[in-house]
């Protein structure tokens, strides 16, 4: 081997230690108990696996005033997240099929609209959206950030199919069309079927952002209808009495799991979406 | 009955007009093709008349029903598509029924109908496959059969070859020349190649700038072009055209022809009333590769004048030499064994009966 | 049979309009409705509740007479460019080390992209532990010998920002070596090798052509960047909660503290006007020569 093959390895294997050192120590704190936490730096190794840490943060662990562990507010996302990315994932795909199959007049100005909705801070529509939920009687509810959810999604998702159908042929729509296909058996039978990658790709996105959103969740839910993030924020603020941070740890990985196990299955189409994101228009 | 009358169809966009009033009627089973090269509009008709564009003014009549702001579907047509647009995700099977089953026939009925078709075009073995796992070829051949398997009054084929390699495409074209003869088919037929042209139609509509240049049977276009335009767009290698100075001769015309400094008189023995006023003045020769061959005993009507060779192109059964006339590179079509080498003087024959004469100005023929 | 029939509008010619209808009224109501609706906001006397009054640039002068919101719009300068510019270089490098057809590439590349796929509360939450001094870092240094070693940033006020930074390169860095990545592999393969018949070097080819050939990818990975900078909120409320003091508060989080725990809305509204206006000034240059390329 090569000085440069040598050198190559040697920079590639230090980065990968630093991405992977955080989840390492999380990990192997999160399977100590808090004498070896005291006793032990955060690199030495747990004298047996102890996943009592881990109980508590799913059933015990205080979040603030309620001491119930994760396990209520892990569920709360569940229900959050499932609703708000099927219903922005169909409409997203509906919205590009119209964009780039059935074009009129505006159509494009529509989506020039819909493409700066991605970019804006949120932040400047907090304050109108906490009074709108109000007036809907959905604030603090699990419905409110549903809604909250499908329509800032909407933008991405949309962005993601108009991209993807824009490079299938509008033969293939002509052809169905002289067939004696309309608008829905066109999108059923024709376009939908060669949709996977694309739906997979605006799936997990939506479900990424969705389950580690905090700034919705911290602004617009109340007590036990939380999102798991904002549990965890509270769960690791919450000071009473000693700091626990092996069940700090072991919560923080459950919040994170649903997330990296879909970032591990299907690690292709995340980065699809992460790129697809960046490259706009 | 006609089978299809295209009636002053305008079509614009916004303020450009890209197509000005076409004006094309077929008799059943005649094979239409729309000629020209891209932009003049004839993929713009052939969806107007697919009902996949709409019609800004006139009339499109297929059969007896004016047909003119139908949904495709109810215009009992089929149609084929340059990149074939077979349905990815369906066999070649359910992509030859899909239109029959959208039209709700029952299932055993639909299989009669691709079993047929199938068989028609021997595609039997492929039924089961998706498109991705065709060659070319095969997909060219299940394209057609979506189309024959709706059995409609008219065929619409939108540049079905261009996809296609060479010889693959010559193959494919007889083959669609076989079932046309066979089936007795009403074809429009869309197409930028003038070959294909030639060999397929029974009528052509030359298309340029939005408008049909000339309308007629392949020779009559080919032998009778209107305008330079379509002279020079249809055979290969196109016709040549020589400016030349027109003369008034004892038996008729002479054009004074130069060739590597040497200037020849070539005597025009055709009746061509028009030419008449262009005495003394300059015209555009029209003549084709094939009026200018190796000098040969058996056309007595033929001038010979010497001419400089500048390149040799053999093809094979013919070769093809590029001289110069009137400071023009002309492409004349030789035999092989009429040997010249590029630099070198050689005789060769004119045989000016089939030329054509055009106005330098406006490009129209002289008749 | 020659009467023309006249086009009819039907049904299904609505249908697609229908279809988007809902995403265009919302696209409407909840981004640029609410987006005037929080300017109104900003120019009235709200606290505790809105109200719908017009006070002019007060709040927005208020705002600006604020420290607080000195310090964060300061805090988000630091690590916007701290942050933009490690992730661009670390990313770059990654990327062009990964693209030496090394083995295992697939893997390394998973390793690199994970934390992108994490909640920023949960990477606040690690590396709030690893930076943490008593049993941290710092610690770990300390038993292995280096008895002097300090490492208290995530305390102190005057460091605490840059341990931001750190985490936020973390989690970032491996997106744009993602990018990179896939700007390098659509490099003409001819080019570098017509390069290489002209004698250049492989350092060389990267410097001169390559790398100038990634412009386009590098300006969507400024853009991604700084967006993520701006709105970070998530990170700095899970690695340092604003702290020591307001030390690494940033406008997300100023904004989030006057709106929702002060009852400031007025100035709350003010404060996420200016950070809408920092996007603006980045996105219409951005958009900008986006369209004039789709018009060239």
């Amino acid at each position: 081997m090569s000085l440069n093959r040598i050198l190559i390895y040697g920079v590639l294997t230090l980065a990968a230690m630093f991405y992977l050192l955080p989840l390492l120590v999380m990990v192997i704190t999160s399977l100590k108990d808090l004498e070896e936490i005291r006793n032990g730096t955060m690199l030495t190794l747990p004298q047996s696996l102890n996943f009592t840490a881990w109980d508590k943060a799913w059933s015990t662990a205080c979040t603030g005033v309620s001491c119930e562990g994760l396990k209520g507010y892990f569920w709360n996302s569940v229900l959050i997240v499932v609703p708000a990315v099927l219903v922005s994932t169909i409409l997203g795909a509906l919205n590009g099929y119209v964009l780039t199959k059935w074009r009129f007049r505006g159509s494009n100005l529509f989506f020039g609209l819909l493409l700066i909705g991605t970019m804006i801070p949120f932040q400047v529509i907090l304050l109108p959206m906490a009074r709108t939920l109000g007036f809907l009687g959905i604030a603090g509810t699990t419905w409110g950030l549903i809604l909250v959810h499908i329509i800032y999604g909407l933008a991405f998702t949309t962005l993601f199919f108009r991209n993807y159908y824009i490079s299938v042929p509008s033969e293939l729509v002509n052809a169905a069309r002289i067939d004696g296909a309309g608008f829905w058996m066109i999108f059923y039978r024709i376009i939908l079927p060669i949709s996977t990658p694309i739906l997979v790709v605006s799936i997990i996105w939506q479900f990424t952002q969705i389950w580690n959103d905090f700034l919705f969740g911290v602004v617009y839910s109340s007590g036990d209808y939380q999102p798991i993030t904002v549990a965890l924020n509270n769960l690791v603020n919450t000071s009473t009495g000693v700091k626990e941070y092996n069940v700090d740890m072991a919560a923080a990985i459950i919040a994170a799991l649903p997330t990296l196990f879909v970032y591990i299955v299907a690690g292709k189409y995340f980065v699809r979406g992460l790129t697809a994101g960046a490259v706009k228009g | 009955m006609q089978a299809l009358k295209i009636q002053n169809v305008e079509k614009s966009f916004g303020a450009i007009k890209v197509l000005k009033g076409i004006n094309i009627e077929i008799e059943p089973g005649q094979f239409l093709i729309l000629v020209g090269p891209s932009g003049c509009g004839k993929s713009t008709l052939l969806n107007m008349i697919a009902g996949l564009e709409t019609v800004s003014k006139g009339d499109i009549v297929i059969g007896d029903r004016t047909v003119t702001h139908l949904d495709p579907k109810d215009r009992d047509i089929a149609m084929v598509f340059q990149s074939y647009a077979l349905y990815p995700n369906m066999t070649v099977s359910q992509n030859i029924s899909f239109g029959l089953d959208i039209a709700k026939m029952p299932k055993p009925e639909q299989k009669v109908v691709v079993d047929r078709v199938a068989k028609m075009l021997q595609i039997e073995p492929l039924l089961n496959r998706k498109p991705k796992a065709l060659s070319g070829g095969q997909r060219q051949r299940v394209a057609m059969g979506r189309a024959l398997a709706r059995d409609p009054s008219i065929y619409l084929f939108d540049e079905p070859l261009s996809n296609l390699d060479a010889k693959l495409r010559v193959e494919m074209r007889s083959e669609i020349k076989e079932l046309h003869q066979r089936e007795k088919t009403t074809i429009v037929y869309v197409t930028h190649d003038q070959i294909e042209a030639m060999t397929l139609a029974d009528v052509i509509a030359v298309m340029k700038d939005g408008e049909v240049q000339q309308f007629g049977t392949p020779q009559e276009i080919y032998d009778n072009p209107e305008n330079q335009f379509i002279a020079g767009f249809m055979g290969s290698p196109s016709m040549n055209f020589v400016p030349c100075e027109l003369s008034k001769s004892d038996d008729g015309y002479e054009l004074l022809m130069e060739s590597a400094g040497k200037v020849t008189r070539l005597l025009v023995n055709q009746d061509i009333p028009g030419l008449a006023q262009y005495v003394g003045r300059s015209v555009v020769l029209g003549v084709r590769p094939e009026q200018i061959t190796q000098v040969s005993e058996d056309k007595p009507d033929s001038m010979v004048m010497p001419c400089a060779v500048e390149i040799v192109e053999p093809t094979g059964p013919d070769t093809m030499v590029t001289i110069r006339l009137n400071g023009v590179k002309t492409v004349c079509r030789v035999h092989p064994t009429a040997i010249c080498s590029p630099g070198e003087p050689m005789f060769l024959q004119f045989d000016v009966t089939k030329a054509v004469f055009f106005d330098p100005e406006t490009e129209l023929r002289i008749r | 049979m020659n009467a023309s029939s006249k086009p009819k509008l039907s049904f299904g010619e609505y249908l697609p309009k229908i279809v988007v209808a809902p995403t265009f009224v919302a696209t409407l109501i909840f981004i640029y409705g609410f987006m005037l609706w929080n300017a109104w906001l900003s120019f009235s006397s709200s606290r505790m509740l809105p109200k719908y009054d017009w006070v002019g640039l007060k709040q927005y002068e208020r705002l600006f007479a604020n420290d607080r919101w000195w310090v964060a719009a300061e805090n988000l300068l630091i690590f916007g460019v701290l942050f933009i510019v490690t992730c661009l270089v670390i990313g770059l490098f990654l990327a062009i080390f990964l693209d030496q057809k090394v083995r295992a590439e697939g893997a390394i590349r998973t390793i690199y992209l994970y934390p992108m796929a994490l909640s920023f509360i949960v990477t606040g939450t690690a590396w709030k532990w690893i930076l943490n001094p008593e049993l941290g870092i710092q610690r770990m240094f300390r038993e292995m010998g280096w008895e002097s070693f300090s490492f208290d940033w995530l305390v102190n006020s005057d460091m605490a920002i840059y341990t931001v930074v750190i985490a936020g390169v973390w989690q970032s860095s491996g997106f744009v070596m993602a990018l990179c990545l896939a700007g390098l592999r659509g490099v003409d393969e001819n080019i570098v090798k017509a390069a290489r018949v002209d004698g250049a070097s492989m350092p060389a080819i990267y410097r001169r052509i390559i790398i100038p050939g990634l412009g386009p990818v590098f300006f969507s990975a400024l853009i991604v960047l700084t967006h993520i900078a701006i709105k970070s909120f998530d990170l700095i409320v899970a690695l340092t909660g604003g702290g020591p003091g307001y030390a690494t508060d940033v406008p997300a989080t100023f904004m989030y503290t006057y709106a929702f725990t002060r009852g400031q809305i007025g100035v709350g509204s003010a404060a996420s006007m200016m950070m809408l206006m920092a996007v603006v000034a980045i996105i219409v240059p951005y958009l900008y020569s986006e369209l004039r390329e789709k018009k060239q």
